[in-house]
């Protein structure tokens, strides 16, 4: 094993660009793949070479393992970087690159398939001594079996897929009298989304927050976590705002360490290496129970980088060289507050409808302890095709307070002109009381959101003229063009007269 | 005949003594009293220092639907805002529904998309089917007010 030269990303947006910059630091190449709708896509335009996979669909495309095997040989890649999404927990296309002798930057096919599963996850983590939620161990697909155990487990209950992720084939439960029903729903979507019907089912653990435990390990045995992330801001089971630390950790002393070492156990059960997650329900009482693991990088992991000042895809590339880690897990410490917004083009003042079209204007906001991991331009066509995520914004400051007041400052800089998007979700939560308290569990945003909140708050008095001020302005200008057009009643009366 | 301002749907009058350049196109920078303003002007949005605003325009030269003709006609029209596929009908022609109240669910970008009703009222028609594709501005239902 040797450091990779030219690194393939099997992605795109973002993430792909977020990975196109380190692989550039490190001095190596970066090979982009593409679709038919991102020939135009900011991480074909910023990588070193780019290959067309096929049509727009992410099975024509980001999702076809043949057709991005064939052009990582093209192009002479030593490496693939999946990215999160798409194959990134895909055992076959790990186990398809060890065959084909390209290393895939990640952990073993052998360990996603023992960590994909949830069930599986869940007995493997047991196995390691991490604290596990009271539940079945095995997939179900009869609801009357289901039935059965949900009373024994006692409600409420949650019904997740097996094969599940992103909130998909997932229900909650009150009453023994909605199981049947339910549970025919929960599996048809997770059929169909999944193409593996069987549920599994959970105590739901009420008011918990969502806290995860970034691990790292190398080939050579060492597994050391890097702290934890809150990721309890989620509307229907998708995080919205994650960050490091938790406030829980200052209200509960050593739980960072019980935690992560939680957290190592159940990976090193599955003999985990590179880049992981392991997600937990925790209780403010402290309490906490493994939930799944994510065998890959994950979304929020800026966070992690900012307040342990690592590059972890510079890790994930150097692991996957046979590099030993660098330091140990006394070397690690969380140093000040991180907190992400995942910016989106969606409506939240129409359901949050998806907002998809062209970014007319766009100004990003910069400045002090300001990251913005952006995969969008002005003039880009956000395509309706894939997931409508445009941007992650992720501040550092020295405390949390600080934290959310640089957020609020950058969110007031960032402007996105043309679509829709969730800009004004986040003036709203940052300056919500229990938010801002880190007050927080994963029904927090839903109950939020059920009070019907003002998502475009008045502004002060002063504000409204100066708006009507620019726009006249505006309205001068475009009036030329517009006098230009010939008029439907002279084209009429010309038209007449032709007779 | 002249033009009227309406940001946030209240009428304004601009200020007279303030200072204006275009430093962008649609990005204003403005000096009112001392004070700096930056302003975005987008073709459905203003954003002032951060504060997004709605605005219209009435040119009486200009005929203009009224965002109020729901109330004004006692129908509301479900439109699809994009193209996608109906995945599931939550009501039927007759039913009663009342503001707020999911109608169709549109499964577009990977995301299953409740549409609301946006008044209380009889559902007359629901012009679609499940698993039915449906292009941009698609009328899904028809929503009139009881009485």
């Amino acid at each position: 094993m040797a450091l990779p030269r030219k690194i393939l990303i099997a992605n795109r947006g973002e993430i792909a660009l977020r990975v196109i910059r380190t692989v550039r630091e490190m001095g190596l190449r970066s090979v982009a793949v593409y679709s038919d709708a991102d020939r135009a896509a900011l991480h074909v335009r910023k990588a070193d070479e780019a290959a067309h996979l096929g049509a727009s669909p992410s099975s024509e495309s980001y999702l076809n393992i043949p057709k991005i095997l064939a052009a990582a040989r093209h192009h002479n890649a030593d490496a693939i970087h999946p990215g999160y999404g798409f194959l990134s927990e895909n055992a076959a296309f790990a186990a398809a690159c060890e065959d084909a002798g390209i290393t895939f930057i990640g952990p073993s096919s052998k360990s996603i398939g023992l960590m994909g599963s949830k069930t599986s996850a869940r007995r493997v983590a047991k196995a390691g001594g991490a604290p596990i939620v009271p539940g079945t161990e095995e997939g179900i697909t009869d609801a009357a079996e289901a039935e059965t155990i949900a009373n024994g487990i006692g409600y409420p209950v949650m019904l997740k897929a097996v094969a599940g992720g992103g909130g998909k084939g997932m229900r909650r439960v009150d009453r023994a009298e909605d199981l049947r029903s339910l549970f025919d729903s929960a599996s048809s979507e997770a059929l169909r989304s999944f193409s593996d019907g069987s549920i599994y089912i959970e105590k739901l653990i009420e008011n918990a927050r969502h806290v995860e435990v970034q691990i790292f390990g190398d080939h050579h045995g060492n597994l050391v976590h890097l702290g934890e992330r809150e990721c309890s801001v989620q509307r229907r089971h998708q995080k919205v705002i994650e960050e490091s630390p938790s406030p829980l950790m200052a209200r509960h002393p050593g739980l960072r360490e019980r935690m992560g070492d939680a957290a190592v156990k159940a990976a090193r059960a599955a003999g985990y290496f590179n880049a992981g997650t392991v997600e937990f329900l925790a209780s403010d009482s402290g309490d906490f129970y493994f939930l799944e693991m994510n065998t890959r990088l994950q979304v929020e992991h800026p966070v992690t980088e900012l307040v342990t000042g690592l590059d972890l895809v510079r890790l994930q590339i150097e692991v996957a060289g046979g590099a030993k880690l660098p330091f140990a897990q006394s070397d690690i410490s969380l140093r000040g507050a991180a907190i992400e917004c995942r910016i989106y083009a969606e409506d939240p003042a129409n359901s949050f409808f998806p907002s998809p079209g062209r970014i007319t204007s766009l100004a990003e906001p910069s400045g002090p302890g300001v990251r913005l991991d952006s995969g969008v331009y002005p003039g880009w066509t956000v395509p309706l095709d894939y997931d409508p995520m445009l941007s992650k914004l992720i501040v550092w400051a020295a405390t949390r307070d600080q934290a959310i007041a640089r957020m609020q400052r950058a969110l007031a800089e960032y402007h996105i002109g043309g679509i829709r998007t969730n800009l004004s979700l986040f003036r709203l939560i940052l300056n919500e009381p229990s938010f801002r308290a880190g007050d927080l569990h994963t029904g927090y945003l839903d109950t939020l959101l059920k009070t019907q909140p003002e998502f475009q708050p008045a502004p002060p008095a002063h504000v409204p003229p100066i708006a009507a001020l620019a726009l006249n302005q505006q309205k001068k200008q475009e009036a030329p063009a517009a006098a230009a057009v010939p008029s439907a009643w002279l084209a009429a009366g010309r038209a007449e007269q032709l007779r | 005949m002249s033009r009227s301002t309406r940001i946030n749907g209240s009428p304004v009058v601009p200020p007279s003594d303030a200072s204006l350049v275009e430093c962008e196109p649609g990005v204003y920078s403005i000096l009112h009293a001392g004070t700096s303003f930056e302003v975005y002007v987008t073709e459905n949005c203003i954003e002032v220092d951060g504060h997004p605003l709605s605005y219209e325009i009435k040119d009486p030269r200009q005929w203009t639907r009224s965002a109020g003709l729901a109330g004004v006609l006692g129908k509301a029209t479900i439109t699809a805002p994009m193209p996608g596929k109906v995945v599931r009908i939550l009501t039927a022609a007759g039913h009663v529904v009342t503001a707020g109240q999911g109608i169709v669910v549109v499964e577009a970008m990977k995301m299953q998309n409740e549409l609301k009703s946006p008044i209380d009222g009889v559902v007359v028609k629901i012009a679609v089917s499940e698993n039915e594709g449906v292009a941009a501005g698609a009328v899904l239902a028809v929503i009139e007010v009881a009485g």
